[in-house]
């Protein structure tokens, strides 16, 4: 009979139903979306960030700091330690190897020479990857020009393969060229130094960076390896690596954790673990996380899911208003039977429950679907606002997850908008219900 | 005015004993009193009309004996147990076992069939047992059309498909108010006939109506005037009245 009546009150207060569904549906639908892209926005804001530089950085152990003044190292090359080239192919070999999208070594030294026109040149520069192919199988290409895209280059990045035991290719910041009048083509012969010989520097490109890079040289590393004469030689690594949003459980000291707690921490693609892992890796290294990008990122993840989380309460409470609104004609409606029913001995529980289930079930259905719809425009939205590729961007967004969720909360706003016309209809004197019935 | 209390029943076997109830509605235009003081009692099988010109108090007065209102003031005991003293729960049990209701306007579901109509008064007080309720319909000369909607019955079928509703679980006191005010005279009768029937096998019928006809038929009247109560034994006195 509890499911005759629900049946009917479904089959024959249709738009009433609808109403009230479509309402739970949009809000569910907002909610979903929000949730899934608030749950995903965090790898997709890291994707369009990290571009945008390194988030670890990896220099010797001995270094207790690094001394950079206004972005140059002025520790002097021949005094620090230095880290191994050949060590960087070890960074495919730790646990998060695949979040690790760019790596890019640095080794600054001092260029002293003449060019061709007989300018004499006193200029720091820094060897780098341009494009280089670290490690083996499934080599991952990398190097300075693509941890930097913001970087401008007239003419062309300096070849690796270009450096012979004479001479190799370099670019050279914008103010230095202006200064020394380098433009592609022109030649710098440096001087001979203690145990190197005389070499000569080709340069290939003006580069436009926007910081102290335009007063530098920029070589490739073997090149620069060759001129300091410390081959196999990195000041410093630059790591670009996706990661988890810094929470508390990241600023952990893994040795301070039990063995299981330190293992999820490991497990976990925080730059802290990622940074340790390298640490583990890379024998007489330091690694640690570059804030700077990350806590943007943070920032701009809270000012977005605030956003959301704002919107998702609104749609619910706009669904709960339309739920209340709907109920409470539909109800209304029903003023006899409750009467009617009340006069045959059901409680107002009875009777409650009755207009409860049909709220829950309509809340369930409406839920489901708006789970359905918002993973899809979680999805659709998610390809607009990130205009990037991967295959989070196509298609819906479905985290089964957020399902219990979503529909629970459709259950909530459903009972909490009936709950008024329920009210109401119970506290209206059965018999006065009766008597107006005729 | 004054009130007489019907002196030809013992409080002791009253099934229904009203002691200076009153009911009072506040009203947009005030307080309205529709019933005032009523003192009266009646006992098991007993089958009482009430009469009284319309806004008199008669239908206060059937709202309260089946438990769906309460009284402002006074008590009112049914079966030997004060209304006052239940919970909202013990009334709402206490109305399934012991009350049916028949009413003017039928008050039946549209979307439920005549046999639904009568299982739903099973559903609200223990179970549905179909075979049951299709007998309670045969009762009323309605086995017939136990599958047919409302709208599909006429106004007396409809009224007979309240009563096998209002006697389906078997209560021991049948409300009726104004069981045949929207029916013809054919339709009337059998009604009447059917209310005689209920009377002979024990049932106390406390019935609402305008129809002299009809209040001829009880044992005992009892008339309303501005929700006052005067009772007039006149249809004999009360005999033996065991069920
Ligand atoms: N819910 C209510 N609120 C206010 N006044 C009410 C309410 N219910 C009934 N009344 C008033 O109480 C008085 C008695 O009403 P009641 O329905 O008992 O009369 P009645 O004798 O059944 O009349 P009728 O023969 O027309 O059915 C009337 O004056 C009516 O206006
Ligand atoms: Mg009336």
């Amino acid at each position: 009979m509890f499911f005759r009546l629900l049946m009917e009150s479904f089959r024959r207060q249709r738009r009433r139903k609808l109403l009230a569904g479509l309402a739970i549906l949009l809000g569910t639908t907002a909610v979903t979306a929000m949730l899934a892209l608030a749950t995903t926005i965090g790898d997709r804001i890291h994707q369009e960030l990290a571009v945008y530089g390194a988030n670890i950085v990896v220099y010797p152990a001995a270094d207790q700091l690094e001394v950079k003044v206004g972005g140059v190292d002025v520790k002097p090359v021949s005094g620090g330690a230095l880290l191994h080239e050949s060590d960087l192919a070890k960074l495919r070999g730790i646990f998060w190897a695949n979040n690790i999208t760019g790596v890019s070594p640095e080794l600054p030294i001092r260029v002293v020479g003449k060019t061709a026109s007989g300018m004499s040149v006193d200029a720091a520069a820094t060897g780098l990857w341009f494009d280089h192919f670290l490690g083996k199988a499934d080599a991952l290409k990398t190097g300075t020009a693509a941890m930097h895209p913001w970087w401008k280059i007239q003419g062309s990045w300096p070849k690796e393969e270009a450096t012979t035991d004479t001479g190799s290719e370099a670019v050279a910041g914008t103010v230095l060229a202006s200064h020394l009048h380098l433009t592609p083509g022109t030649v710098i012969q440096t001087n001979a130094g203690g145990n190197t010989a005389s070499r000569s520097l080709r340069i290939t490109g003006i580069v436009s960076a926007g910081d102290d890079t335009d007063n530098q040289l920029l070589l490739p590393l073997n090149a620069a390896q060759q001129i300091a004469g410390t081959p196999d030689a990195v000041r410093r690594v630059e790591v670009s690596a996706r990661t988890k949003p810094e929470d508390t459980f990241a600023r952990k000291d893994p040795d301070t954790l039990s063995p299981a707690q330190r293992e999820i921490w490991y497990c976990r693609p925080y730059a802290n673990s990622i940074a340790y892992q390298i640490r583990e890796a890379i024998p007489g290294a330091r690694a640690e996380q570059v804030r700077r990008v990350e806590q943007s990122e943070g920032t701009v993840l809270k000012r977005i899911s605030g956003l959301m989380w704002l919107i998702s309460a609104a749609a619910l409470l706009a669904a709960g208003f339309a739920v209340s609104a709907a109920m409470a004609t539909a109800i209304l409606e029903r003023q006899g039977e409750i009467g009617l029913m009340r006069s045959l001995g059901a409680s107002k529980t009875t009777v409650a429950l009755l207009f409860y289930t049909e709220a829950g079930l309509l809340a369930v259905f409406a839920g489901g679907l708006g789970y359905l719809a918002g993973s899809g425009l979680a999805g659709w939205l998610g390809a607009r606002i990130f205009a990037s590729e991967g295959p989070a961007s196509a298609g819906s967004l479905l985290i089964p997850v957020l399902f219990p969720v979503v529909v629970t909360l459709a259950l909530l706003v459903a009972l909490a908008g009936s709950t008024p016309a329920i009210r109401r209809a119970l506290t209206t004197d059965p018999s006065a219900i009766l008597r107006a019935g005729a | 005015m004054e009130n007489l209390v019907d002196q030809g029943t013992r409080p002791d076997c009253a099934v229904i004993a009203l002691i200076g109830v009153t009911r009072e509605y506040a009203g947009h235009g005030g307080v309205v009193r529709a019933l005032d003081q009523a003192s009266f009692s009646i006992v098991a099988g007993e089958w009482v009309a009430i009469t009284g010109p319309s806004g008199s108090g008669k239908s206060t007065l059937v709202n309260l004996i089946g438990c769906l209102d309460r009284p402002t003031q006074g008590e009112l005991v049914i079966d030997g147990v004060s209304t006052s003293s239940m919970s909202p729960a013990e009334l709402d049990r206490f109305r399934a076992d012991k009350i049916g209701f028949i009413f003017q306007q039928f008050h039946l579901i549209p979307y439920l069939s005549a046999l639904e109509n009568v299982m739903l008064a099973q559903y609200f007080h223990s179970m549905t047992d179909a075979k049951e309720a299709r007998s309670s319909l045969e009762r009323v000369g309605l086995g017939h059309r136990a599958e047919h909607l409302p709208s599909e019955l006429s106004g007396g079928e409809q009224q007979r498909v309240c009563i096998a509703r209002a006697l389906i679980n078997n209560p021991p006191i049948l409300l009726a108010d104004e069981p045949t005010g929207n029916l013809d005279a054919a339709n009337q009768k059998i009604v009447a006939d059917l209310l005689r029937g209920l009377h002979a096998t024990g049932h106390t019928i406390v019935m609402v109506t305008h129809d002299p006809e009809m209040a001829a038929l009880a044992q005992r009247r009892i008339a309303l005037s501005h929700g006052k109560v005067f009772c007039h034994p006149v249809n004999g006195p009360v005999v033996s009245l065991e069920r």
